[in-house]
């Protein structure tokens, strides 16, 4: 093999990916026109991340009921705008499907992107946030946390993911509902949590699932949580509502086409969905991920009433905080 | 201790299917590495889908081996044609290619491929040993630390050119300046982005790294083709002597630490641990001034540093559950899909998944080496093609590589610019290593320089005095300061030299190298 003269790595490369996939493929696809190939999924995100690791849930069971496979594309950085542009470059023919969330409602609300321009099909999972701790932190409860930030307003440093995204948007609804302002300090997510429990900020905003490993051991401790209800599984945490301070936003993720595609089409990618997300497959996930708590699958109408509160709830908040003048 | 060995062996053997999965894992991970725009991640990305029909501990064991293989693949490519396969083996072309270059490309490989498995055998041991306490170590690195990290290795740029201290800095600043372009990485705010879309994503390394060292090393052949005898005649498939590679074994050591201790820093990985130790070998080496030309220290540095990484990034993912490097985080994912919860308690409830891991990686460094020193003569042999049909071949996959990346056509369009300045850059003479420096450090420097100072309130004093921060930033200092001081000495050296060559020479006997000295001692 290694005495192949020239482009012995790539040769190999395309044979392997060649043989996987054949392994991986079987036909199945002759029952149906629509879809009769791979659907791709464009994300701001990267691979690995929550919602790459979301697409390729689903699109494990939607394979088994459609023969065919969910292939995520990362497009990532930019805030997420070279993403949307990716999307749009693509034709409306039904195999182009874009992931969204609330960091495409704030673009919209900021006027970078037309949300209108995309078609909802299905909001898929329905996450809540929490303010973490280390475990050896000075804040027993959320009440200490409020206490120092309103004697001393900044002066608590909450780490967050991202600049200018759903982050820091919740962090600045927080900042304006309960008055105990905090400042959001932006990392990446892995150095968000080795910063929090070095000691570096006093606390960080994460959601339930990537900080699991971390609460269980008892390295962290989660605060407060951002949901109408407290979690099964953290009991003792008090809801933002619970205190008084209306903040409830979480992060979602969602399917959408273009906005001109084919209904027919859309109508076969909603039920598609909403099989595989009832799988045992796709519940195993669900579950493992903690994001069990508050999914209700959304079809494209109550999808498209849930988007435009969102985009009127952040466009009230980005307007308070400044970045809409 | 010897437990948890003891079950993964057995684990090990009562799976045999582990140790195919090791042999693929690596072979493919050599192949996603050495092809330009494939990379690692891609390489693990890809196989996560083919995990789920394994259990955990296979799963993980085919993507650490992919991400072993791949780390030293890219390495490859930057040997032979200048196109690092991936990010992390971009500071490897800077010596492996002149090396190549001179016809020994055979060597190179070796040389790259000893301190890889090196490196990696390093990077594993220090994982199974050390990983709870150096997971704590890189907790006590905060942004302020980062940030003195950062400018420890941008300082390295002065020494870097070789000639000019002048130039060095230039290029340095000016890889410093395109690093900001894009997104503000703290408000978001578009900087030097004139309304292009495709600049709101900043100029990404991997398109710049390929244009700069590809395509510019692709142009640089066309425009002196008609001069240049065809080098390919005299290509050697000798693989380094033992004592060559003993020769760079202070260089190894230091590198691998070096590489371990950063990748264990989470969102700095391999490519960051690469040009630090390049910088570090830079700066305590006797002929600093001989880098870039194709010495061994200087494919053996990041070659080491960037597999030693491998092992360091993964202690802070089996430690902690936190990703050390993008391939790591992917990793993650996959861990998670299987319905293992990434944490502490990781290491404590799922030994025989943790240790088979580091038997795995232990071995797949070992496979490396078996599989690849035989190889590496042969894939010298590919040198002896036409570069007419290397150079078009070489262009095509750098612009299929670099779009493939990020779907994203502008990623092309940085690609061609950074060629062309590249082409343009080495012309005049200016260090490209320096530019590249700067593009990779830059953005970590400005990053936690920022978020550094959110923290403390922007009180300057506070952040430099930290202890970690305060002695590196008082080694970068040190180390400009005697960059200018060696500088000047080399200078006034030339001086007094120049004096000297108006007597007349002294009899020489041709006394360049130690072999020819001995040859000539007097009966």
């Amino acid at each position: 093999m290694f005495s192949m003269p020239r482009g012995t790595a790539p040769t190999l490369a395309a044979i392997c990916a060649l043989a996987l996939t054949v392994a991986a493929n079987p036909t199945r696809a002759e029952a149906q026109t629509y879809p009769s190939r791979s659907i791709e999924v464009v994300h701001q995100y990267g691979a690995g991340g929550g919602t790459d690791r979301f697409i390729r849930a689903v699109g494990v069971p939607f394979e088994d009921v459609t023969g065919q496979a969910l292939v995520p594309i990362s497009v990532q950085g930019g805030g997420g705008i070279p993403a949307y542009a990716n999307f749009r470059l693509r034709r409306s023919d039904g195999y182009a499907l874009m992931a969204i969330g609330p960091d495409q409602v704030i673009a919209h609300a900021l006027g970078r992107i037309d949300i209108n321009t995309l078609m909802p099909l299905a909001r898929v999972q329905y996450d809540q946030g929490l303010f973490i701790v280390r475990s050896d932190s000075p804040f027993e409860t959320i009440h200490d946390l409020i206490a120092t930030a309103k004697a001393d307003p900044g002066a608590i440093k909450v780490g967050i993911t991202g600049a200018a995204g759903f982050d820091e948007t919740l962090v600045g609804l927080w900042n304006l509902r309960s008055g105990a302002e905090v400042t959001a300090v932006p990392f990446g997510s892995a150095e968000m949590v080795s910063n929090t429990l070095g000691g570096q900020v006093d606390a960080m905003y994460e959601e339930y699932g990537p900080a699991r490993g971390l609460l269980e051991s008892g390295d962290l401790r989660a605060l407060v949580v951002f949901s109408e209800q407290r979690l099964p599984v953290l009991p003792d945490v008090p809801t933002a509502q619970e205190l008084g301070y209306d903040v409830t936003l979480g992060r979602w993720r969602a399917f959408a086409m273009h906005a001109d595609a084919d209904p027919d089409h859309a109508a076969v990618l909603v039920d598609a969905i909403a099989h595989a997300v009832e799988t045992d497959s796709y519940k195993t996930f669900e579950a493992q991920s903690a994001l069990q708590y508050r999914s209700v699958l959304l079809g494209p109408s109550d999808f498209r009433a849930f988007v435009d509160r969102e985009a009127e709830v952040y466009t009230a908040v980005l307007t308070q905080l400044g970045f809409i003048q | 201790m010897l437990e948890p060995f003891v079950e993964a062996i057995a684990y090990m053997f009562g799976n045999p299917i582990t140790f195919l999965l090791i042999i693929f894992a690596v072979i493919w991970g050599i192949a996603f590495g050495s092809v330009p725009g494939l990379t690692g991640i891609v390489g693990v990305a890809l196989l996560i889908p083919f995990t789920f029909v394994f259990d955990p501990t296979e799963g993980l064991l085919l993507l650490g081996g992919v991400y072993v293989g791949s780390t030293f693949g890219g390495s490859i490519s930057a040997i032979l044609f200048n196109t690092p396969g991936s990010p992390e083996a971009a500071c490897t072309a800077l010596d492996g290619y002149p090396m190549a270059k001179r016809g020994q490309a055979g060597k190179a490989l070796g040389i790259a491929l000893s301190a890889s498995a090196i490196g990696g055998i390093f990077g594993t041991v220090v994982l199974t040993l050390l990983a709870p306490p150096m997971a704590r170590l890189a907790l006590s690195f905060g942004p302020p630390e980062y940030f003195a990290l950062a400018v420890l290795g941008i300082t390295a740029i002065s020494g870097i050119g070789g000639g000019s201290l002048l130039k060095g800095l230039t290029a340095g600043l000016l890889g410093l300046g395109v690093a900001t372009v894009g997104l503000d990485p703290i408000t978001g705010m578009e900087r030097y982005t004139f309304g292009n879309l495709g600049l709101l994503t900043g100029v990404s390394f991997v398109p710049a790294i390929i244009g700069m060292f590809a395509l510019a090393e692709v142009l640089q052949r066309v425009s002196e083709s008609h001069r240049t005898p065809e080098a390919t005649a005299k290509v050697s498939t000798q693989l380094p002597t033992l004592r060559e590679l003993l020769a760079t074994r202070i260089t190894l050591l230091r590198s691998s630490t070096v590489g371990a201790i950063i990748g264990a820093l989470p969102g700095v990985g391999a490519t960051t641990a690469a040009f630090i130790s390049y910088s570090e070998a830079v700066r305590w080496s006797k002929h600093p001034e001989a880098f870039g030309t194709g010495v061994a220290e200087g494919i053996a540095a990041p070659e080491a540093a960037n597999n030693s990484a491998v092992g360091g990034s993964m202690i802070p993912l089996l430690a902690l559950g936190i990703p050390g490097s993008a391939t790591t985080a992917v990793m993650l994912g996959g861990l998670t899909i299987h319905g293992i919860i990434p944490g502490p308690l990781l290491m404590q409830q799922n030994t025989q998944l943790v240790y088979s891991v580091f038997l795995g990686m232990m071995l797949a460094n070992v496979l490396m080496l078996l599989f690849g020193l035989p190889a590496a003569r042969y894939f010298a042999l590919i040198l002896r093609a036409p570069y007419a049909l290397v150079g078009p071949a070489i262009v095509v996959l750098c612009m299929t590589g670099v779009y493939a990346l990020n779907s994203n056509p502008f990623d092309v369009a940085v690609m061609l610019i950074m060629g062309a300045t590249g082409f343009l850059l080495r012309r005049l003479q200016y260090p490209v290593a320096s530019f590249i420096i700067g593009l990779v450090l830059g953005p970590i420097a400005e990053l936690s320089l920022r978020q550094g100072l959110m923290i403390v309130d922007y009180s300057y004093w506070a952040f430099a005095s930290r202890p970690i921060t305060a002695v590196l930033l008082l080694a970068a200092l040190a180390s400009l300061v005697y960059g200018f001081y060696g500088q000047y000495r080399r200078h006034r050296a030339r001086r007094t030299a120049v004096g000297v060559m108006s007597i007349p020479p002294a009899p020489t006997n041709g006394a360049t190298s130690g072999g020819v000295r001995e040859g000539a001692q007097p009966p």
